[in-house]
């Protein structure tokens, strides 16, 4: 009976004495994260900047990835851990190799997170996409990518000859100035970011043109449709009415 | 292959929005971050900065990265 007891008590006391280890090292880490908070964009820069201090570089690490999950649960179906630690580490990289593009404008932190987020969100676009290639989504070899998909991308449903209605007139209207104002590589590109709904991370990638310049091209492409339509008097208000 | 009216219609309309100062993706990026905070700060980044709200609007890729990016702020108390 005694015997039981004192066990027991020793029981208690070792998980007491557990108990307030654990405690006592949460509250150092908060503290430390606490104190991290309050470091200034000037100061992250000067730590990171070369050579980078490894307690800053594991500092910012951690920030990424606490920023990351909530960031990028909705996307990840399993091992959201691993994913995000991965991508910490990939975003650091590009964080450090271009810290002295950071020109102040918001706090250290969130233009390391928004860094971190596009790298994260990049992957998972790249992942979801990487079994289809513009050539299957074209309906044929990728080698032979060129005017004849596009041509037949850019058709509607023939009007039959009883077909004259003022409605199909116009589609044939602005299906031919799609098909004559628009470029192969504008034609291919709305093919595969408006009919195929792919992002634009990836169409850039696949077609081996940046982001930006793959949006400035479609950019292009509105504009001059939006050019010619109102030299051609159709109104793309009353269309989208027709429609 | 053809296209749906609902692809039409999609294209039309972004034909109709379309408008000569538009920013690119790489504009949008560089000022994510301080659009990101004023947002959480419960200012009004879209009077502010309107051409990134405009890009925004337009671009799911940016937007995506743009809501991920709040999530994260919020977590770590950016903009509080
Ligand atoms: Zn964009």
């Amino acid at each position: 009976m005694n015997k039981g007891i004192k066990i027991n008590i020793l029981d208690l006391i070792a998980n007491m004495a557990l108990f307030i280890y654990v405690f006592m090292i949460n509250w150092f880490k908060r503290r430390k994260q606490e104190a991290k908070s309050y470091r200034t964009n000037e100061e992250w820069v000067e730590s990171l900047s070369n050579p980078p201090d490894e307690d800053a570089v594991d500092d910012l690490r951690r920030y990424l990835i606490r920023g990351l999950k909530p960031a990028l649960y909705k996307y990840v179906d399993r091992e959201l851990d691993q994913f995000v630690e991965d991508v910490a580490q990939d975003a650091l990289l590009k964080i450090l190799d271009k810290i002295d593009t950071f020109r102040g404008e918001s706090k250290f932190v969130s233009w390391a997170m928004k860094i971190a987020v596009r790298e994260g969100l990049s992957e998972l676009r790249r992942k979801k996409w990487q079994d289809i290639s513009i050539g299957d989504l074209a309906g044929s070899d990728p080698e032979e990518e060129g005017s004849e998909i596009n041509s037949e991308v850019f058709a509607i449903d023939d009007p039959g000859p009883d077909d004259t209605t003022h409605e199909k007139m116009m589609l044939k209207k602005v299906m031919g100035i799609i098909e004559e104002e628009l470029s192969e590589k504008q034609k291919k590109a709305i093919m595969l970011l408006m009919v195929q709904g792919m992002p634009v991370t990836v169409v850039a990638e696949q077609m081996g043109v940046t982001r930006n310049a793959l949006y400035k091209l479609v950019h292009d492409a509105r504009l001059n449709l939006k050019k010619k339509m109102g030299a051609q008097g159709i109104d793309p208000e009353k269309m989208l009415k027709q429609l | 292959m053809k296209l749906s009216t609902d692809t039409l219609k999609n294209m039309i309309r972004a034909i109709k929005m379309t408008r000569p100062d538009e920013i690119g993706c790489d504009d949008c990026f560089d000022q994510l971050s301080e659009f990101a905070e004023l947002k959480l700060a419960g200012k009004s980044p879209e009077k502010a900065m309107p051409l990134v709200q405009d890009h925004l609007n337009r671009c799911g890729d940016c937007r995506e990265e743009f809501e991920a990016l709040l999530e994260a702020l919020k977590e770590l108390k950016v903009g509080i």
